[in-house]
């Protein structure tokens, strides 16, 4: 789903899901890198069994990453996408199943996306590339040094698009990678790996589905598989829920919003192209050893527990007093469906419903109050009940209204506030030579009186510091000059003017689309249908036309979660949505799909998604196609389209005015050009098949090589027995590969496999008849986990405090440290960012700021370890004796209830500020040894006198 | 051609225009059908059989250029208008393409 903000909507609302990943790093030692043995226990104290992989997730990160340097070339992406997986490998360590699944050619329906996501990036990316020939002429007549511009071809990201050589290639390399694991690494000999690359049609994601819903519906399933799916799509989410599948984790890179990307000119952090000044590059470490070293942290994985989300809806959906027996699996599925209004990737959202406006958490609210009137659910097992959904549908429409008038009630005092304090920004930034911090002005008789200064000495120090800096820039930038060989005369004036100049401008120009809908004032439906159809709001047969449209959508996207692709040619004809107050007399207007249709062929869809701009990757004929104008289909390759902005405000965020492709008219020109394709590009047109590799370890490998000394060209079918209950047909790969056959490898800088241990074989899912239905259900003989998250009556049961579960394991042993930990860690921490890495509690916070020490560094460290800012569920949980000690209270000041209690713990706070105050002496300077030990043992009195807080009160818990 | 005669004109060749309605797509309103309509019986005698989707090719790139605010190169753009002189478009769309948003947003940023 391409929702980006869905994720963060759902973590935030549902945080016990998330769980961070441990990962083992591999060790160094003398230089020798010693892997990590991946047959070991899982560090994260679970056992996956299959580990699914949507491949594009890694391959566009892989190829053009956005946080560190683009690789060189072809090779080292295909590495860098290898090091990626076995990272993944590591993590997760399935036991059984390693699933590959690279996008092939999409249905029909997500053309539309897919040709406005290539027609920006052909275009994002000329742009680029001129802003950087731009910058580089200016950085360079102004004195700066640039890297030299290495000549290497701009990559350009389409061709990660079944059907293009790249993806050939990729497929060719990822084969020679897991033989080559499946030979040397032990973590992979007893797993069944299955490659599934780009010439096999359907959505990586949706082929990976497919392998699990044919793998349930046939007798052999172990109901108790642990799935672990790796991919950011937030629709992965949905399809985990959609198949009822009990243990169902997913793996994704923990998102970090505001990551520093290195200057696409000059390959430096900390600045954007545009403010890219060409100064020389600072030596990392004392002999630049750190030059090639990444300064931003690697990107860290978390795991999203389905099975905890499957707990939270539970309790959000479990309705009391129904007219019909409720079903909790059922309720899923509808709770699915209705997130497919707020976005999806093939259907625009309706105008109404925005994530960010809790409009799911609506949808769930109004569909409780339904419910009772529709007499069942709106879904079965991806089928939707129209009459139902035409229900919830009238209900939102009744809102949509005040909805308009809201978001534009919010928008409006949102904007207000940002400027004013904007404003007040403004009015408080004095002149540079005005001091700032203790030392700043203060008016007289203000609310804060003047305070003794504190710590003068420190903040002399930082203000000086400051002031350096702006020489040092100065200093470096003339460095940059003299190595250029041009005088410093001209430049330096120019580029202060500069600076000053985008500053001040800077603060004002925010870009404000125009709204000529404007859907808070009367009128806004007419208005809506005349800017965005170009029609009249009375035009009923057209606005059904649309609503017609948008209910097959729905009804095809379910079906494709649940079931599988019910037509590969039905696409949503239009840009936009029709309202919730339009779907009315829904019933009957839709019965069902075309059935047999056939997904297109690579090069064709190639040619369904490209702009004339990346014809390079298709065959000189096809390619005339895209800007011949005598071209039967040059309709479809517009140079330039419209963007409408529609409320957003960049243009990577509006909706893309594309002309939807005549398929009729694309196969007819195309069987013209069609004998044109070389064999080689017949090859790379053709529909391929799924791949199975095992090792010479696994039971099924001497099966297939029996198969391939028979030369049985039919169908086989797997044995059950030898792969976990995995069933699925094999059939002889014309070119595989197979022990002792030495495997080639196709990148110079890694080793061919001269004593190869694996076998690779075609494979195909189980086959089920055309109108089978899969069943949305648990399996029996599942079992379900056990719950995670603090029963709702945990505080009646009188069974002590709560513990609440920090990873997958219930009984988690929780690591510790002891006091030379805590004075170890002192001594390495960064002191700046103590304070968000422990955490201030709020009480504390409030008595250390703007009191009078408020310049003081916060003191943190005597809440190490003891106490955290409530984060619902996540507590350290040995932390909390379950027994209190029997002085806590009496030690512990704050947790005294009484008259005194304040008064003292105040007490106890001063002699907390003394040493602190010692220690900020000094403490600025490289460590001492006494400081830290006195740091230390002051931790530990304080932290054992912190006990268990009387949870009622402290702590809400919901 | 006034609406007026389009009208006619269906009405002395039924067969055409049963064929030329064949060319509607779902999605276009009557409006843009209309337009488009005018467009393909205009020039349909100069586009027989072998070549009618490129006729429907240049209706598109008409079609696309006056109802969806689609560019394309000024030779053929300039083609298509020629072939559609006379065709009034009461109330045509306005649009911005992505190349004049991105201006504008450049413009905005650093001026």
């Amino acid at each position: 789903m391409g929702v980006p903000a869905f994720f963060r909507w759902l973590s935030r609302k549902y945080p016990s899901i998330i769980v961070h990943c441990l990962e083992e790093k591999a060790k160094e030692y003398n230089g020798f890198k010693i892997p990590v043995d991946t047959s070991k226990p899982n560090p994260n104290e679970v056992e996956f069994d299959n580990l699914y992989l949507d491949m594009n997730g890694i391959i566009h990160p892989c190829t053009h990453p956005e946080d560190k340097p683009a690789p060189k070339n072809e090779d080292e992406m295909m590495v860098a996408i290898f090091e990626y997986i076995d990272r993944l490998f590591n993590i997760v360590r399935p036991r059984r199943v390693l699933y590959m699944a690279i996008d092939g050619v999409a249905p029909r329906a997500k053309m539309n996306q897919q040709r406005s996501r290539r027609f920006r990036a052909s275009k994002e990316g000329v742009e680029l590339t001129e802003e950087k020939n731009k910058m580089r002429e200016e950085v360079i007549q102004r004195g700066g040094y640039l890297p030299p511009d290495e000549i290497k071809e701009r990559f350009d990201s389409n061709c990660i698009t079944p059907g293009t050589e790249f993806m050939d290639n990729l497929a060719k390399c990822l084969r020679y990678y897991v033989a080559d694991r499946l030979t040397n690494d032990p973590g992979w000999h007893n797993i069944t790996v299955f490659l599934s690359d780009a010439s096999v049609p359907g959505e990586g994601e949706h082929k990976i589905m497919d392998f699990i819903r044919r793998q349930r519906a046939q007798p052999n399933h172990d109901p108790n598989t642990h799935h672990c799916l790796c991919g950011a799509d937030a629709d992965l989410i949905m399809l985990g829920l959609a198949t009822h599948e009990p243990n169902f984790t997913i793996i994704r890179e923990e998102f970090k919003p505001n990551k520093p990307r290195p200057c696409a000119l000059c390959s430096q952090m900390g600045h954007e192209i545009k403010d890219c000044q060409g100064m020389a590059r600072e030596k990392q470490g004392e002999h630049d050893e750190f030059a090639d070293t990444v300064p931003v942290s690697e990107q860290e994985f978390i795991f999203i527990r389905l099975a905890v989300l499957r707990e939270y809806l539970e309790r959000e959906l479990t309705m009391a007093s129904l007219p019909f027996p409720f079903d909790f699996e059922r309720s899923v599925d509808d709770w699915v469906f209705m997130c497919f209004f707020v976005g999806n990737d093939f259907l625009p959202h309706l105008p109404s419903l925005e994530i960010r406006e809790g409009a799911i958490d609506r949808l769930v609210g109004i569909y409780k109050d339904v419910v009772h009137k529709t007499g069942g659910y709106l879904t079965e097992n991806g089928f939707v009940n129209l009459e139902r959904v035409e229900l919830i549908m009238q209900a939102v429409g009744v809102a949509e209204d005040n909805i308009f008038k809201k978001r534009k009630d919010d928008d409006e005092s949102f904007k207000r506030r940002m400027k004013e304090k904007k404003k007040r920004m403004k009015a408080e930034q004095g002149p540079s030579f005005v001091p700032g911090g203790q030392f700043a002005p203060q008016a007289l008789g203000g609310r804060d009186r003047p305070m003794a200064v504190q710590n003068a000495r420190q903040a002399a120090y930082e203000m000086r510091m400051k002031g350096n800096q702006r020489n040092q820039e100065a200093a470096q930038s003339l460095r940059a000059m003299m190595k250029n060989g041009k005088s410093p005369a001209g430049g330096s004036e120019d580029m202060d003017s500069r600076g000053v100049k985008r500053k001040a401008e800077d603060s004002d120009s925010e870009p404000e689309p125009e709204d000529n809908v404007r859907l808070w004032e009367e009128g806004w439906k007419q208005r809506y249908y005349k800017t965005k159809f170009d029609v009249d709001a009375t035009d009923d047969e057209f606005r059904k036309k649309v609503v017609q449209s948008y209910v097959e959508g729905l009804c095809w996207v379910l079906r494709y979660y649940y079931q599988g692709c019910a037509s590969w040619k039905w696409y949503f004809p239009f840009h936009y949505a029709p309202f919730a107050f339009d779907f009315k007399d829904i019933k009957g207007m839709f019965n069902n799909f075309e059935k047999g249709t056939k997904p297109f062929k690579p090069l064709e869809q190639l040619m369904g998604v490209f702009p004339a701009a990346s014809g390079n990757f298709l065959p000189q004929t096809w390619r005339a196609l895209m800007t011949d104008p005598e071209s039967s289909i040059i309709d479809f390759y517009p140079d330039d389209f419209a963007i409408d902005l529609n409320g957003k405000k960049y243009a990577w965020q509006g909706v893309a005015l594309l002309p939807f492709v005549d398929e009729r008219r694309l196969r007819a020109a195309l069987a013209d050009v069609y004998p044109d394709l070389s064999p080689e590009e017949v090859r790379r047109n053709s529909l391929g098949s799924d791949v199975l590799f095992v090792g010479k370890s696994h039971p099924l490998c001497d099966f297939i090589r029996e198969l391939y000394r028979a030369e049985s060209h039919e169908d086989t079918e797997i044995p059950a027995e030898l792969c976990h209950g995995i069933q699925g047909i094999l059939n002889l790969d014309e070119d595989p590969i197979l022990p002792d056959k030495p495997v080639e490898s196709p990148i110079p800088t890694l080793r061919d496999i001269s004593s190869n241990c694996a076998i690779g074989i075609k494979f195909k899912d189980p086959q089920y008849d055309d109108g089978f239905v899969f069943k949305a259900v648990v399996l029996p003989g599942a079992k379900i986990p056990n719950k995670v998250l603090k029963p709702g009556d945990w505080e009646q049961s009188n069974r002590g405090p709560w513990r609440p579960q920090l990873g997958f394991n219930p009984n988690r042993q929780q690591a510790h440290l002891d006091q030379s930990g805590f004075r170890k860690l002192n001594h390495y921490v960064d002191r700046n960012q103590g304070a968000g890495q422990y955490g201030s509690g709020p009480p504390f916070e409030a008595q250390h700021r703007g009191g009078q020490y408020s310049n003081a560094p916060p003191p943190r460290n005597y809440q190490q370890g003891n106490y955290r800012p409530p984060q619902r569920d996540h507590y350290p949980q040995n932390q909390y004796p379950r027994t209190p000690p029997v002085n806590a209270i009496a030690a512990n000041p704050r947790f005294q209830h009484g008259a005194h209690g304040w008064d003292r713990a105040m007490q106890s706070q001063s002699t907390a500020y003394q040493q602190n105050q010692e220690r900020g002496r000094g403490g600025w300077r490289p460590p001492h040894n006494q400081q830290d030990s006195r740091r230390g043992g002051h931790q530990q009195g304080f932290g054992q006198g912190y006990g268990l807080p009387p949870p009622s009160r402290r702590y809400n818990w919901n | 051609m006034a609406t007026m005669d389009v009208e006619d004109f269906i009405g002395q060749n039924r067969q055409l225009s049963d064929l030329v309605e064949t060319f509607r797509s779902f999605s276009e309103s009557e409006k843009q059908w209309k337009g488009r309509r005018e467009f393909l019986f205009r020039n349909i005698n100069d586009y027989e059989d072998p070549h009618l989707d490129q006729l429907l090719a240049l209706s598109m790139v008409w079609a696309n250029h006056v109802f969806l605010g689609c560019r394309y190169d000024a030779v053929l753009l300039e083609k298509v208008r020629e072939m559609a002189e006379g065709i009034v478009v009461e109330d045509a769309p306005v649009f911005k393409t992505r190349d004049e948003v991105i201006k504008q947003q450049q413009q905005k940023s650093c001026k």
